[in-house]
């Protein structure tokens, strides 16, 4: 799993290669955590080279989903395959998480 | 007929050694990326769900995972010595309604029965064993 995380004015942006399982998630948390207690509320994961996640990779996004909606930020996630996409689907996380085609639409969708 | 048996430690540090092993699966009894990538997610889901509940004692125990491809039906295994506990009995999830209400426990076993078709799970002596099958779309 590498992590690549950018910066685009107030936004970070995570970019997930490989797999976010119970072995990875934590680097992912930790990065996550730092960046919204150094002030970053909004935020998008590209997903475009994220090959798999499991439940431990989802306990991250809800945990990340309930600290922004605290602060009045925002989280969206942007490029699944379609089979990364179910999983969402049927955790129910679809409907909390806004999951958009591409990275533009992504940027776009925290402005509203 | 394919088979894979497979003996793990109660450890996340067996999760790439299951991972590799899953992914030779799937590439020798044909399955689709989307099928392979449910077939992963199942098996990992199960196996982390033993290795954080099952076992209170800190020793090591070893898990047992099958995994079989007959005529388009697969079937994945799981046997452990843990304590008893029936998945297959677990209540679904809140699914629905804002963030802050939801939990993520219950959710793996949520994912693996979505993704199978049947659960099944029985106590022999000492062991829990789960069975869970699922009938494949021809290939095409």
């Amino acid at each position: 799993m590498e992590i690549i995380e950018k910066r685009e004015n107030l936004t970070a942006i995570f970019q997930l290669n490989g797999r976010l399982d119970s072995n990875t998630s934590p680097e992912f948390d930790e990065k996550i955590t730092s960046a919204i207690e150094n002030g970053t509320n909004f935020i998008v994961v590209d997903c475009k080279t994220l090959d798999y996640i499991t439940s431990a990779g989802l306990r991250i996004l809800n945990k990340t989903a309930k600290k922004l909606k605290k602060v009045d930020g925002k989280i969206v996630l942007c490029s699944m395959e379609d089979y990364v996409k179910e999983v969402f689907e049927i955790s129910g996380f679809d409907t909390f998480l806004p999951i958009v085609t591409d990275l533009e639409k992504a940027l776009e969708k925290l402005k509203t | 007929m394919g088979q894979l048996t497979l003996k793990l430690r109660n450890s996340l540090e067996e999760i790439d050694r299951l991972f590799e092993n899953v992914q030779s699966f799937g590439e020798a009894h044909c399955l689709s990326r989307k099928q392979a990538f449910q077939l992963h997610l199942v098996i990992e889901e199960l196996f982390t769900n033993i290795i954080s509940y099952a076992y209170q004692d800190g020793k090591e125990h070893w898990i047992t995972i099958n995994i079989s491809c007959d005529n388009g039906q697969l079937t994945v295994g799981t046997e452990d010595d843990g304590i008893p506990f029936n998945p297959a009995a677990t209540k679904k999830p809140n699914l629905s309604g804002p963030v802050e209400d939801r939990k993520i426990g219950g959710l793996g076993i949520h994912i693996c029965k979505e993704m199978m078709s049947s659960m099944k799970y029985k106590r022999v002596k000492n062991k829990n064993i789960l069975t869970l099958t699922k009938t494949l779309p021809p290939a095409g």
